[in-house]
């Protein structure tokens, strides 16, 4: 009697993949003998793009990288700019940007909560993070004129003052009792554990060899947050959260309990932009921008995994060579370990657990 | 294990049902909006440009094009809406305030003429 195994094509289209992730799958009866992910449905040239536009042309594209944390893209051209000429920023426009992007990273974890809930089969879990997103977003849109593609930070400094900071205060406020009420709803629910714990154990070793960043590394145990070492976030306090279990269990909560740790800079960022005095910043010019002749590099952590950017420059107004390495496309090199083993039915829920976004992989 | 599942099951199923009595958070789109504050980005208009073209060298797309006649001097100003993602670029940096993003966010038309804007009076 031979054996005979089952290729299955998971995606571009199925409903429950995100975006357009393909997953040739080898199958021995439900198993999973081989996964190989194809990527590249959602390729926009975005590097090719730069080589052809002045730096300035490019900086609105780029919060397009990931458009569920534009503002780390934006912030990592304009501190390619800022390096290369030595710019200094200002207290107040280095605060305001933490700020922004740990509402940034709270939005985008928030719908990542929903997002995997809608994987294992709950609904009602992604109306609610929707509804809470929005809250940030709408913030978002009071301060830089639109929901999603920001376009807020530019060379030198921000575009404008920033407003409202009462509806900072009441995400701050509103918040804590929505992610209890994800507990009551999620993290107790039996099926939910079923499905998440003890399954896709990501291993120390496995998540160096790939490459892993963020907190699908944290969640293996391995301490080490970007954040620490970046002098954006000078003089903040920044929580460390390290889980040991592993599993697709751990990287929820360690998402969830990044949510409540982003809150606490959040709140620090608050408390000093309130006693602050206008915004006085030195932007640089950027018509006929050059940057002198070298190479520029400058990372990040974003919501998924160091984000980092690579310029190098021949001295004219557009770069010779441009390349972004973002996190979502290490994660998906990772299902190829992952998912080897485990049941085909615990595989979108694998997958959704490493928060994979199409389009940044793709860029 | 059962029982211990059930009854949260129940807790869960009690966050979902004190939402049946909340207000509703979407509005009926068509007929109630939102209000927009002033920096909302959406259609650009442009009044007293004075044709100095900073707008062309910072627009992504190549959405903004000028016609000149052949003395160089700027007769009309076009803005391609069909390119434009609307960034705020040429706003943001015209020297003289002439670009204004304004409020007006529903550009769909049936005929793609309607998409280009073009400008004629300058201030030169």
């Amino acid at each position: 009697m031979t054996i005979t195994t089952l290729k299955l094509n998971l995606g571009p289209q199925h409903p429950s993949t995100h975006g357009v992730l393909r997953l040739v799958l080898e199958l021995d009866g439900e198993k999973i003998l081989s996964c190989e992910p194809d990527i590249g449905y959602l390729h926009r040239g975005m590097e090719k793009m730069a080589e052809q536009m002045s730096y300035i042309q490019y900086l609105p594209t780029v919060d397009r990288v990931d458009y569920l944390a534009g503002f780390f893209y934006s912030e990592l051209l304009c501190r390619i700019v800022e390096q290369a000429l030595c710019a200094e920023l200002p207290e107040k426009v280095r605060v305001i940007r933490v700020m922004l992007l740990e509402l940034n990273r709270m939005a985008s974890h928030i719908l990542w909560i929903g997002m995997f809930l809608m994987d294992l089969g709950a609904t009602s879990p992604f109306f609610y993070t929707f509804r809470e997103r929005e809250m940030i977003l709408r913030y978002f849109e009071k301060i830089s004129g639109q929901r999603m593609m920001y376009n807020y930070f530019v060379f030198g400094g921000v575009r404008r003052d920033i407003d409202y900071l009462e509806d900072v205060e009441e995400i701050l406020s509103v918040l804590p009792s929505k992610l209890d009420d994800y507990e009551k709803l999620i993290e107790k629910n039996s099926i939910f554990i079923r499905r998440v714990v003890n399954k896709g154990v990501l291993e120390k070793e496995t998540a160096l060899n790939y490459a892993i960043t963020g907190v699908n590394l944290r969640a293996s145990g391995i301490d080490f947050d970007y954040r620490e070492q970046d002098y954006l976030y000078k003089g903040f306090d920044i929580g460390k959260v390290i889980l040991k279990e592993k599993d697709s269990m751990a990287r929820y909560r360690a998402r969830v309990m990044e949510i409540k740790e982003s809150m606490k800079i959040v709140r620090q960022a608050l408390d000093y932009l309130k006693k602050s005095s206008p915004l006085e910043q030195k932007l640089i010019n950027p018509i006929n921008l050059k940057l002198p002749e070298g190479d520029y590099y400058a990372d990040i952590e974003a919501p998924r995994g160091i984000a980092s950017c690579f310029v190098r420059s021949t001295g004219e107004k557009e770069p010779y060579r441009l390349k972004w390495r973002t996190g979502s496309y290490y994660s998906v090199n990772l299902l190829r370990k992952l998912l080897v083993g485990e049941y085909l039915n615990d595989a979108i829920a694998i997958a959704g657990s490493l928060d994979i976004i199409l389009p940044e992989a793709d860029k | 294990m059962l029982i211990k599942g059930t009854i949260n099951l129940f807790k869960g199923l009690f966050v979902v049902f004190k939402h049946l009595f909340k207000r509703p958070v979407t509005l009926e789109y068509p007929e109630k909006r939102r209000a927009l504050n002033n920096v909302f980005r959406g259609k650009p208009s442009v009044n007293g440009c004075v044709g100095c073209g900073i707008c062309q060298k910072v627009c992504p797309t190549g959405a903004i094009s000028f016609s000149k006649d052949e003395n160089g001097k700027v007769t009309e100003y076009k803005f391609d809406l069909k390119k434009c993602i609307i960034c705020g670029n040429c706003s943001f940096y015209c020297p003289k305030g002439a670009i204004k993003m304004t409020k007006e966010y529903e550009l769909a038309t049936d005929n793609k003429e309607n998409l280009i804007l073009s400008y004629k009076d300058f201030d030169i």
